[in-house]
């Protein structure tokens, strides 16, 4: 091989060699810009996430109520047939999200199964014992009592249920939760402070203080013309609930 | 990839105006393989600062859309940048619907998947550089 040729073969690579850095260059260059773009990225994802997350906690519950409750008579917040054999009470906080929880599990199932059936009926003392929240709420539902949509606003109050003493039950948010229960918003709230709805929450202590009650939500049961007991069955367990009342039903 | 970038565009883009017109026509969204569609367009996290996620959507792919005609090294880092930074709320979207609303949209989770490819088609693009002629 000749001198020029060996020259020129040198060349060539050399001339490749620093094409080769040069794209290696430019490619790492362009990793760094993309981690610039990322990092930007995720600033901008961030802010997004940070604003949505501040926007809400639950999903809106449906415009009305569900019909769980359709056909049902209601009499002074008592769900079911006047003569029903067994009267079961709950004792709630319209702020406990258990209740909440027994809300959409036990208290159905005793509905469709023991309520409908004729077997039970339902009432409920609703305490105010977590804070101004629970008591504002109380007051609004003794309202809804005096409308006969008593368990219609219940159900649509623990759909909404917000963050413990948050100060989440506003007027606004009693005025969602009425229009969903098909309750008049405006009569319900104008009540919150009238004896009626006094006497309700003082009834509710009142009772829950005779049954010893310790937390809620607590269920009891009582036969016509028997004393009244609390369940032995978690109120979570629907099951164990039905169990129960179909044993006192068969005594 | 160009072309594959675009078309993934326009399918988000799709996903995205459909939602935004279901939205605003106060209807529910057709739901026929997962059912929650409802629950998550009704729910808190369905307006982001009281626009509607969905019309966040729809800016976000056609600016996608522009960034990938436009072309050029601003045009690949705009294109980057935006579908990184959907991808990244795509996800949180994501565990919204799993971990909180429990409910599954299945345009929105076909939305995630097309900002997702947007995001490595983009990613790669801008990686690689207008060097390689484009398909």
């Amino acid at each position: 091989m000749s001198k020029q040729a060996t020259l020129q073969r040198r060349r060539a690579a050399r001339i490749e060699a620093e094409r080769a850095a040069a794209a290696h260059e430019t490619r790492a260059k362009r990793l760094w810009r993309l981690g610039a773009v990322a990092a930007a990225a995720v600033v901008l994802a961030v802010v997004a996430i940070a604003v949505s997350s501040s926007g809400g906690a639950k999903p809106a519950p449906p415009a009305t109520t569900s019909s769980l409750l359709a056909g049902i008579p209601e009499n002074h917040g008592v769900l079911g047939d006047p003569k029903a054999p067994l009267t079961v009470t709950e004792y709630v906080d319209l702020q406990c999200p258990i209740c909440a929880r027994a809300s959409q599990s036990t208290i159905p199932a005793v509905i469709r199964d023991e309520v409908r059936a004729g077997k039970v009926k339902l009432q409920v003392r609703t305490l105010s014992f977590l804070g101004d929240d629970s008591v504002r709420a109380a007051r609004v539902a003794a309202g809804a009592e005096r409308q006969g949509r008593l368990w219609a606003f219940l159900e649509a109050f623990y759909a909404r249920q917000g963050t413990e003493n948050s100060g989440y039950v506003t007027d606004g948010f009693l005025r969602d939760v009425a229009k969903a229960a098909g309750v008049d918003a405006g009569q319900a709230i104008g009540q919150a402070d009238s004896a009626f709805a006094s006497g309700r929450l003082q009834r509710a202590d009142a009772d829950a203080a005779r049954m010893n009650v310790q937390g809620t939500p607590t269920l009891t049961v009582k036969r016509s013309g028997g004393a009244e007991r609390v369940l032995k069955a978690s109120p979570l367990d629907a099951a164990a609930v039905q169990a129960e009342l179909d044993r006192e039903a068969a005594r | 990839m160009r072309a594959a970038a675009i078309g993934v565009a326009l399918a988000g883009l799709g996903i995205a105006t459909y939602l935004t017109v279901v939205h605003y026509s106060g209807g529910d969204p057709v739901c026929a393989v997962a059912h929650g569609c409802a629950t998550v367009q009704q729910s808190d996290y369905a307006a982001l600062a009281g626009v509607p996620v969905a019309l966040l959507g729809v800016l976000g792919y056609l600016g996608l859309l522009a960034a990938l005609i436009v072309d050029g090294e601003n045009g690949r880092g705009a294109a980057a940048f935006l579908s990184l930074g959907g991808l990244g709320f795509s996800v949180w979207l994501t565990y919204v619907e799993v971990g909180i609303l429990d409910a599954i949209c299945i345009w929105c989770v076909g939305s995630a998947i097309c900002m997702a490819l947007l995001a490595a088609l983009t990613s790669f693009r801008f990686v690689r550089g207008p060097g390689m002629t484009e398909v």
